[in-house]
């Protein structure tokens, strides 16, 4: 089921915000802590430093949370999960949990496919490897 | 995420709510898949005289498969918000009632993927 129609998904910025000095040192990894030092260019927003995380970079409420095709992504276990999504098949898309084995990751899909309810994961331990 | 659903069966949009909930409220009708295809319409009894038997309070009333799905929607409508029974559950029960249907018809398979430029010379050779 395509998920109902909204205003367009942006995302102001897709690439990572890595920690100062990681790409120096190879014992700083990259990920984001926030520099404190009194002398800190890169807490002091010199040019050409580093950009820092804040909360214009956010998103969109209304498309906050969302897959690209649309969706919100809700965690199912079992057949009787994916039911839950039966009246909202256009807003919610089912993600089967890490842990289902092949068997029931089988009926899982069979149940979703019934109700017009989109599976992020459809792939996983179902296709075999050839 | 902030969306809580519920399983009960007298929940129309399986949304945990006051309007929706089957428990709280006195009046509350209930769409269900019935075993053998079709659906069964579930309602409430009158609750001053069966509150202390929750389970012997619960109506159902089964329109099967062979049933149009006009019929069914018009009995569901016909049975409780024409009776003044929950008439702000009239569009949830039919439209609920209608993705049931709809979940009971035979899918059809997804047409094979038809392979273009350098997988379409491998499928060929």
């Amino acid at each position: 089921m395509t998920a109902v129609k909204r205003i367009p998904i942006v995302k102001k910025r897709t690439k990572k915000f890595a920690r100062h000095q990681s790409h120096d040192y190879k014992c700083v990894d990259a990920s984001w802590r926030k520099p404190k030092g009194i002398d800190n260019r890169v807490r002091r927003r010199f040019k050409g430093q580093l950009a820092m995380p804040s909360i214009g970079y956010g998103s969109n409420r209304k498309t906050r949370h969302l897959t690209p095709s649309g969706h919100k992504a809700f965690l199912v276990q079992n057949p009787a999960d994916v039911e839950l999504l039966l009246m909202h098949n256009k807003t919610f898309a089912a993600e089967i949990g890490h842990a289902v084995s092949s068997r029931k990751r089988v009926e899982i899909i069979a149940k979703a496919k019934a109700l017009g309810v989109k599976v992020t994961n459809p792939k996983g331990r179902v296709t075999v490897e050839a | 995420m902030t969306v809580t659903f519920s399983r009960e069966p007298l929940n129309l949009v399986n949304l945990h709510s006051r309007k929706y909930s089957g428990l709280v409220n006195e009046k509350a009708i209930g769409v269900v898949p019935a075993p053998n295809g079709g659906v069964t319409l579930l309602t409430k009894k009158d609750a001053t005289k069966h509150s202390n038997k929750p389970a012997s309070v619960i109506n159902s009333t089964t329109f099967g498969p062979n049933t149009q799905p006009r019929k069914t929607y018009a009995g569901i409508v016909n049975s409780t918000a024409k009776k003044y029974y929950r008439p702000d559950l009239r569009k949830a029960a039919v439209a609920r009632a209608s993705a049931i249907k709809l979940s009971q018809r035979a899918k059809k398979d997804k047409a094979p993927a038809k392979p273009r430029g350098k997988k379409a010379v491998v499928a060929s050779s």
